[in-house]
């Protein structure tokens, strides 16, 4: 290893680099014991037959991925997924900016109000999908009976049935209270006296944001919606829960949702622990992987056009 | 109009927005704790009424008793403190040596971390259960430490800007002193990021809280915890879900985190902001 020969140099680096991996050793035993090597089984697996039980295992190439690509049900998980992804990142981003602006200034309540604005993101999924279910019920729930009282529906829609996606795409309403507190810090790094500069030569607010706030925060932005296609990809527990059919039983994953709303993931769950197809589930989720990798470098690569570049030593 | 006649105006508008999303936002838990106070059929009774006639309180000692409750908040509690420690402790160590300890080597690692990120958590959770039921180490809470052990990669950005902003001086004359490189830790660093280790604390609890996929693959019903009760959800013998008993079951489960979240907001958040994004 290069870095012995190097541990003589100085006493100081020596002490230095001994001190770094000590400091480091837990992280790389939980890297390797969590990351790398289940990775690579996982790789290893989606090139073989194997389902529950390990029996007459053997390696058949490429062909769970040859599959996977015309599957249409698989194909079509994919489509929804992104599609999620798209609007989920959009809703959350824009969202939480428009509270970040309405919080940045000095006002009555601005503690209480981010607090509780930030509040439902605490909420774990679970629990708000099916605070959700309940919500947004045909002729018991919440908002319809509201709606109604208020006039403005005649009787009861049934969102989850009627639009399954958008019902979903709620939450991330919801749940914009993170971006809200990323936005809020990146504003705060935004020095007040190029404000007060642009309004005495008369920009008004809509140029302030544009000319100066929203350069000035765009790799926050850039950020935010990089972590939220990552994310966003992987969510695989809503549909199941705010799954538009009728839950019989008191297990909710025994239930696929309808293609609509089958996210990858939820597939991927499905396929490997609803039918033990281990190795074509394991396939999926690497072409996810790939998916998710391929396109955040490509968009760190070349989706950065706009973000202004004086900022980008910060990042 | 004068500034000061906008600035009242601009605030104003401000607070009215604010306070119709905050209403907004608080509609799906009035909806929450309203149907857990009904009974079934009042639920399913057309034209419904918001309120219940009269609140079923009832529905809450079922929500304990219908799953066991109390045997799987301890389960939950006792995997959070398994899980949340070894998480604060590696993170701030790792944060510790990303800051304090730069050799040519650090950013490659510090890269590393980030790109965990990336990984979608399936593609190593269940190759990982598959090799696990092969050796035969599954239902053991101490997959949850090994868990912590790894860290939280925000956590570990977070940290490493909190000792950035302490001065070196303050390790080096400790170290004049002849303090060894733990002591140094220790005593005197450690002690200086407590609002790291407040947003740190608070994200271990609210991650293995909520956490779905690792309980439902690695424990058995004996071992499991609420986040998989809850999303079983309660139903009868016929199989007829229960949605209000499972609301009070909700609310039950949200409970704790509700309240670590309000007794510790104020420094949560101003961590959040001073320490994650100031980099």
């Amino acid at each position: 290893m290069a870095g012995i020969a190097r541990l003589g140099a100085s006493p100081l680096e020596r002490h230095k680099r001994v001190s770094f991996y000590i400091f480091l050793a837990p992280w790389i035993i939980g890297f390797l014991f969590l990351q790398v090597v289940p990775i690579a089984w996982g790789f290893v697996i989606s090139l073989t037959n194997r389902s529950a039980f390990p029996v007459a295992i053997k390696f058949v190439g490429l062909k769970n991925y040859i599959t996977l690509f015309q599957d249409a049900d698989v194909l079509s998980s994919f489509w929804v997924s992104f599609v999620y992804t798209i609007f989920n990142t959009l809703i959350g981003v824009v969202t939480g900016f428009i509270f970040a602006l309405l919080l940045d200034r000095e006002l009555p309540g601005r503690g209480f109000f981010r607090t509780i604005l930030y509040f439902p993101y605490m909420i774990p999924l679970v629990a708000v999908g099916w605070i959700f279910r309940i919500f947004l019920e045909k002729d018991t729930g919440f908002l319809n009976i509201m709606l109604v009282r208020l006039g403005i529906l005649g009787s009861g829609v049934p969102w989850m049935q009627q639009s399954p996606m958008a019902s979903i795409l709620l939450l991330s309403f919801w749940q914009a209270g993170w971006s809200m507190i990323i936005f809020l810090g990146a504003l705060s790094t935004v020095p007040k006296e190029l404000y007060e500069v642009a309004t005495i030569d008369g920009a008004g607010y809509g140029r302030r944001v544009r000319h100066i706030m929203l350069p000035l925060i765009s790799p926050f932005i850039f950020f935010q919606l990089v972590m939220s296609f990552i994310y966003a990809m992987q969510a695989f527990i809503q549909p199941y829960i705010m799954n538009p059919r009728v839950i019989r039983g008191n297990w909710v994953m025994l239930n696929p949702p309808p293609n609509d709303t089958f996210f990858v993931m939820s597939r991927a769950y499905y396929i490997i622990s609803g039918q033990h197809k281990f190795a074509y589930g394991m396939a999926m989720l690497w072409v996810l992987f790939a998916f998710v990798l391929v396109l955040t470098i490509l968009f760190v690569k070349f989706g950065g056009f706009w973000v202004y570049t004086e900022a980008d030593e910060k990042r | 109009m004068n500034v000061e006649a906008r600035d009242r105006l601009s605030a104003t508008l401000r607070f009215i927005a604010l306070a119709i999303f905050v209403v907004a936002f608080f509609l799906p838990l009035v909806s929450m704790v309203v149907t857990s106070l009904k009974r079934m059929d009042e639920l399913y009774r057309v034209p419904a009424h918001i309120f219940p006639e009269k609140p079923v309180w009832e529905n809450y000692s079922l929500a304990w008793t219908l799953v066991n409750f109390g045997k799987y908040l301890l389960n939950s509690i006792l995997l959070t403190i398994l899980y949340a420690v070894p998480a604060i402790m590696s993170s701030c160590f790792a944060g510790y040596a990303f800051s304090r300890f730069q050799v040519r080597e650090s950013k490659v690692f510090f890269l590393l971390v980030l790109s965990t990120l990336m990984i979608p958590v399936m593609v190593t959770i269940m190759p990982l259960y598959m090799v696990m039921s092969r050796v035969g180490f599954v239902n053991q809470r101490g997959l949850w430490f090994i868990w912590g052990i790894s860290g939280i990669p925000f956590i570990i950005f977070l940290f490493r800007q909190f000792f950035s902003t302490i001065p070196a001086s303050f390790e080096e004359s400790a170290r004049m002193d002849g303090a060894g490189r733990f002591r140094i830790f220790f005593m005197i660093m450690f002690p200086l990021v407590q609002t790291g280790v407040i947003v740190a604390g608070i994200f271990a609890f609210q991650w293995s809280w909520s956490e779905f996929l690792m309980p439902v693959l690695f424990l058995s019903d004996e071992k499991s915890t609420l986040a998989i009760k809850i999303t079983m959800g309660y139903a009868d013998q016929k199989e007829n879900l229960l949605y209000n008993i499972g609301m009070a079951g909700i609310v039950y489960y949200t409970l704790p985190l509700v309240i670590i979240f309000f007794a510790l907001q104020k420094r949560f958040v101003a961590g959040l902001l001073a320490g994650g994004l100031k980099g």
